[in-house]
């Protein structure tokens, strides 16, 4: 009985080995905690884009999708022979420079979405402050362009970066503002939304919302947006963030709530 | 058994006192610190390890329940008693399991309040009513079991029967009571209520909401199927080891048919586990499409391809059983010619499936292939092909299954020869649709692709259902060539189940790591940062190592606790009956 228990405990030891060792042998990716960056005094282009890069591959969470090409454009890699994002990221938007584009495409990314791609991306402040965001442009600038990123930049984005809010644990910003148009603006509900002539037509347009929608009907769109989606929209259930809970005080919501129903 | 009663108790017991003392020291306003430190192996490691082995032990004595019902029910609706013993010796080995299940529990509840206090205060202050009931609950539960076997030969009579098996169902109902509550609280941690606010204040969170989250029932239901999975596979392995202990044939023999009913049941319920997976996806894209895409494409890409291997040594080593089983089987030499056509269809499929495609490359890698993709694996590794791949050998599988199924046994009705051909025809017919729509897929845009895949899945369950209705039918009253030989099996084939057990378990590992993990550095996601020196969540490498060594310590306490069992009672043998000799039960 001894050799069939040695047996046994060979192949429990041997498909345990096996396992372990083709797990090890794969490439190693970890998920990181995106650290907080903060800059002192002149912070050279190379050290932007170093912190860039080690967000732009770990905590920042942009290879989930940049990294395949599929679900949104590579951004490492030649585009239509207009090479990297460095390179092609000045002729992306006409009069809009390659800084400008970037903080664009990550801040309102509905604002220009590239042909052949949905608008899946994420406001990218829930996530990374604006500190970080500037490191990162300077990362994409470099990869075929030239990196333009100032420490102006970088220090305005520390300075109000103390000016602002973070919702504890959960790296959101807080505005102060209780007038509703600005507040539409300021949490990017035009980048998907129409009203008047301003913003995007991915979601529902907002005109008219009043004749549509019940008062709890709206409230309940903004803080739970995939409870019921509206007809037609249905393909992009889980895009809208549905984190205006933390984002908004109760005062806001309700001026939103407010405006938005006397949009008949 | 008063021993037992207490080590049972114990979990449920140290909760209630731990729920008491947190709610004692949020009165009194003692402050909490974040987290605790364990020391050499880090404080997420520890309480991976206790969370991952209490699982596997719940999963055991929650899987198992649900057999020992169902042969039960066999024993007695039937009129076969070897099901009856059958069904009491699957809950011997639940006696002692569940003890170390509650052990496990307690472990793991001490680790979470001494190790992430902060995180302990807000789950328990959002649940502690449900988690009051689960105690409740598991004080049902270990009394329903203990009566259930205890009282099986006092009631094995007529109504007093049927009573019996009465506590079978109620155990279950307990049990599956105890694991929705319990993964109300974990799915919470994935798919918080919407409304939640940023700040944990717990107060403002509904429990119904809180339990009734995103990904509660997909998860309820993932791994109810995955439970039965389980428990069979275990119950398998135990019985290849008395197969492989067994002093004579009679219970050489006996071994042998439970191993086979206990694969049969995890292979069985495999099939179908896919399908709740795919749900559980599902819904996890619809709460977070980032979630979605962390856990599909993000840095948990490659750990698709470890399950994809797993799961190919699962269809192998599955099919591989049941091959060598037709070996003991009269009548089966003439379906033994197919196997290696069947084996080689199983090896294309399983490396078709385990080609990468869509993974994370950094600027080194990209520039290596020349692209985002690899310029000869990034055709054949597109989900049209692993599709295809994948239904092939689920129906190659249930093929195998079929053979066995079908291989000492001369159908008599007149139809016989006509629902043959139509079997056939509908294996032919699926299998054309699913290459048809693996082929097309390589011409049509990726959102059209993705919707083949449903009429890829709809074909080949449609086959598994109607030819499985046509053979029971077929056979009914069947002539017999022969009885099955029990106990004439290889040792071969007996190794097969302990690969299976340990790469079902190592699975389960995985999976647990892939649902826990793309929380990434969130207790609950979006809603409480992890802010602990361990809060990034580790690569693939260092995980499988944390996973092997969770699969060795319950292998060797599940090992150590069989042992244990067969000291206490030996099971009674019943001899195999004429009447399941014929039909090949």
């Amino acid at each position: 009985m001894w050799a069939t228990n040695l047996k046994i405990l060979g192949i429990v030891l041997g498909t345990l080995a096996l396992y372990t060792l083709i797990a090890n042998g794969i490439p190693q990716v970890e998920s990181e905690v995106p650290q907080e960056l903060s800059f002192t005094g002149e912070v050279s282009a190379a050290e932007l884009v170093a912190a860039g890069e080690e967000l732009y591959a770990g905590a920042g969470g942009c290879t989930a999708c940049h990294g395949l090409g599929t679900r949104a454009p590579n951004l490492l890699i030649d585009a239509g022979g207009q090479g990297a994002i460095g390179a092609r990221c000045g002729q992306r938007v006409e009069g809009e420079s390659c800084k400008e584009y970037l903080y664009q495409s990550m801040t309102e990314p509905s604002a220009f979405v590239v042909e052949g791609f949905q608008p899946i991306m994420p406001d990218i402040r829930r996530t990374l402050s604006e500190v970080q965001i500037w490191a990162m442009i300077a990362y994409l600038q470099s990869l075929g362009g030239e990196v333009t990123v100032t420490v102006g930049d970088v220090a305005t984005a520390q300075s109000a970066g103390e000016g602002e809010t973070a919702a504890a644990g959960s790296g959101v910003t807080i505005v102060a503002t209780t007038d509703p148009l600005e507040l539409l603006r300021e949490m990017q509900c035009l980048a998907c939304h129409m009203l008047g002539d301003e913003g995007a037509q991915v979601g529902p347009p907002l005109a008219g919302v009043g004749g549509r929608l019940t008062a709890d009907q709206i409230r309940e769109s903004i803080l739970d947006p995939n409870a019921v989606l509206a007809g037609g929209y249905e393909q992009f259930g889980g895009m809208m963030p549905a984190n205006f809970g933390q984002r908004l005080t109760a005062e806001q919501l309700e001026v939103i709530v407010s405006y938005l129903g006397s949009q008949q | 058994m008063s021993r037992r009663l207490t080590a049972a108790s114990l979990g449920a017991v140290a909760l209630g006192l731990l729920l008491a003392q947190s709610g004692f020291a949020q009165e009194a306003g003692i402050a909490t610190r974040e987290y605790g430190d364990f020391p050499y192996i880090g404080s997420r490691v520890a309480v991976w390890i206790a969370a991952q082995v209490h699982l596997m032990f719940a999963a055991f004595v929650l899987g198992v329940p649900m057999f020992a019902m169902v042969a039960e029910a066999i024993g007695i609706f039937g009129g076969d008693e070897r099901y009856d013993r059958l069904a009491k010796e699957f809950t011997r080995l639940l006696l002692i399991a569940y003890s170390a299940t509650a052990i496990w529990g307690a472990v793991l509840l001490f680790f979470l309040t001494t190790l992430y206090p902060r995180f302990w205060a807000h789950l328990s202050e959002i649940f502690e009513v449900s988690m009051w009931i689960y105690v409740g609950l598991f004080f049902l539960e270990s009394f329903t079991l203990y009566l259930y076997y205890y009282g099986w030969d006092r009631w094995k009579k007529g109504t007093a029967k049927y009573a019996h098996w009465g506590l079978a169902i109620l155990l279950n109902v307990w049990g599956t009571a105890v694991m929705f509550i319990a993964d109300s609280w974990l799915s919470y941690m994935m798919s918080p209520p919407e409304v939640i606010a940023a700040d944990p204040s717990p107060g403002v969170v509904q429990l119904w909401s809180a339990i009734n989250n995103a990904t509660w029932m997909p998860i309820n239901i993932h791994r109810f199927i995955a439970n039965i999975v389980f428990g069979g596979s275990v119950v398998a392995a135990y019985a290849a080891y008395r197969f492989l202990a067994a002093k004579s044939d009679e219970e050489r023999a006996h071994y042998d048919w439970m191993g086979y009913v206990g694969n049969f049941i995890a292979i069985g319920a495999l099939i179908i586990l896919p399908f709740a997976g795919y749900y559980l996806g599902r819904e996890i894209y619809e709460y977070n499409q980032q979630m979605g895409i962390t856990m599909m494409g993000g840095f948990m890409s490659w750990l698709w391809i470890i399950q994809a291997f797993l799961i190919g040594v699962l269809f192998l080593a599955g099919n591989y059983y049941l091959w060598v089983g037709m070996t003991r089987i009269p009548g089966a030499e003439r379906f033994l010619p197919y196997t290696k056509w069947m084996l080689v269809v199983l090896v294309i499929g399983v490396i078709v499936w385990a080609t990468p495609h869509t993974m994370i490359a950094n600027r080194a890698e990209l520039e290596a292939m020349g692209g985002s993709h690899h310029p000869f694996l990034g055709v054949l590794g597109v989900m049209s092909a692993k599709n295809t791949a994948v239904n092939l050998m689920i129906l190659t599988t249930f093929l195998s299954f079929l053979m066995y199924r079908r291989a000492n046994k001369q159908p008599v009705v007149k139809w016989a020869k006509t629902g043959t051909i139509v079997q056939a025809a509908l294996f032919t017919l699926s299998a054309v649709i699913v290459l048809f729509y693996g082929v097309y897929g390589y011409f049509v845009t990726a959102i059209v692709r993705i919707g083949f895949s449903v009429y890829q899945v709809l074909a080949v369950l449609a086959t598994i259902i109607t030819v499985m209705v046509l053979d029971v039918l077929m056979l009914r009253g069947a002539e017999s060539r022969g009885a099955i030989r029990w106990g004439n099996m290889p040792a071969r084939s007996q190794y097969a189940l302990f690969v299976l057990v340990v790469t079902f378990t190592w699975l389960m590992g995985l999976m647990g790591f892939a649902r826990s993990g793309i929380r990434q550095h969130w207790h609950v996601w979006e809603v409480m940062r992890d802010t602990s020196q361990w809060a990034a969540t580790p690569a693939l490498g260092p995980a499988a190592q944390v996973i092997s060594a969770c699969v060795l310590i319950f292998l060797v306490l599940i090992a150590f606790i069989f042992w244990l069992g067969g000291l206490v009672e030996k099971p009674q043998l019943v001899p195999e009956q004429p009447a399941a000799e014929a039909s090949g039960k």
